[in-house]
């Protein structure tokens, strides 16, 4: 009998060679059922093509590095089964709305420098002694946040907003998302501090709610909650009495 | 288009006019922001009927053609659709607790459509009886 296969069409872009990214299709052997893209892509660098360039880390959904445009839609390549695509080929692209370096691989530069933006760390405005024990949360104080420190910076929420990709000015879902997690610790102190970045034009108010980065999310964070949550957080810190208090 | 980024030379792709039409979520977001227009232009078109009535009954010629009609039916499609997606996402923006527990977002949504149906009904019965 034949031995499946199927056809992985990815984008090629050398920065030395190419004026414009094109298209390369290889076909390569569909063996196991439990195949991912990026099972794919690991067996052309290693049979076919070693020349093929593209991110990837842990293989199971937790570092974010593999975040690519599946036959359209943005997905980590190591949760897309090629199972669901078969015997169609399967396009894979480098993410939207970021610059291509080469091949698959992105720019990640402006992303981390609005993460960096958004202050993403526990800002005390007196540090507690490390030798004074713990810093206690109930449960309560942590379902506050949990749900946004799901985030794994895969920037598949960027690559999905149609917002970003017209104005890349944008703040973005997963920093909002992420200042919103460290806004709500109940060890933090920081909002005052990270009001003017996220309540500025090209923060919050830039959202105009389209929701395809909570769609798109791999850890179910919910960005858009958190953005038309915190245009109302910072509605209110504005409108209420003594609302800008700590 | 290519263009250089530090000591690198990267390709930009830009978003195509038509980005909208890639995915179904995209155009009803696009739908979702355009049904505000119909609404706007009808609304504009109430308040110049009711400039024209404040002139007297001489003066007053209603707008009741075939085509106002059916702009008619098309604006209330879309102020309908407009409306239920406006109050369908403030599950998703009002939150607050009761007694240590995130209140679930559906009896807010539930909440808002049923105020929204009284305030309809509300308005049809006084128009109803205004005019007879």
């Amino acid at each position: 009998m034949a031995e499946k296969t199927i056809t992985i069409q990815a984008t090629r872009f050398d920065p030395d060679k190419d004026a414009r990214p094109h298209l390369q299709s290889y076909e390569i052997p569909f063996i196991d059922e439990s195949m991912v893209v990026l099972d794919a892509l690991n067996y052309i660098k290693t049979h076919v093509d070693g020349s093929l360039s593209y991110r990837w880390s842990c293989r199971m959904g937790i570092c974010g590095s593999c975040g690519m445009m599946i036959n359209g839609q943005s997905k980590l390549s190591c949760s897309a089964f090629l199972r669901d695509y078969w015997p169609k080929p399967i396009l894979v692209e480098p993410l939207n709305n970021f610059p291509i370096i080469r091949d698959l691989v992105i720019d990640m530069e402006d992303f981390m420098h609005k993460l960096k933006s958004i202050k993403p760390w526990i800002i005390r405005k007196t540090e507690i002694p490390l030798g004074s024990g713990e810093h206690r949360q109930t449960n309560a104080q942590i379902d506050d946040f949990r749900q946004f420190s799901e985030c794994i910076n895969c920037m598949l929420c960027y690559s999905a907003c149609p917002v970003y990709g017209l104005n890349n000015e944008f703040r973005g879902p997963a920093a909002i998302a992420l200042a919103r997690r460290y806004n709500h610790d109940s060890r933090d102190e920081g909002t005052k501090e990270r009001l003017p970045v996220i309540a500025d034009a090209e923060g919050v108010w830039e959202c105009s709610f389209v929701g395809e980065c909570s769609v798109v999310c791999p850890k179910g964070v919910d960005p858009a909650k958190a953005i038309q949550q915190s245009k109302l957080d910072t509605s209110l810190r504005f409108v209420v009495p003594f609302g800008n208090r700590e | 288009m290519a263009e250089e980024s530090g000591n690198t030379r990267v390709y930009r792709k830009t978003m195509p006019p038509s980005w909208w039409t890639r995915k179904a979520h995209y155009f009803w977001y696009v739908v979702r922001e355009f049904s505000a227009l119909p609404l706007a232009i009808w609304l504009l078109l109430l308040l110049g009927e009711i400039r024209s009535a404040a002139n007297g009954p001489a003066g007053y010629h209603p707008l009741g053609g075939t085509g106002f009609v059916i702009f008619s039916v098309i604006a209330l499609f879309f102020s309908l659709y407009h409306s239920y997606t406006f109050l369908s996402l403030s599950g998703a923006i009002i939150h607050f607790k009761v007694i240590d527990r995130q209140f679930p977002s559906w009896p807010i949504v539930w909440a808002q459509m049923i105020m929204w149906a009284i305030v309809s009904a509300f308005i049809i019965w006084a128009l109803w009886w205004f005019s007879t």
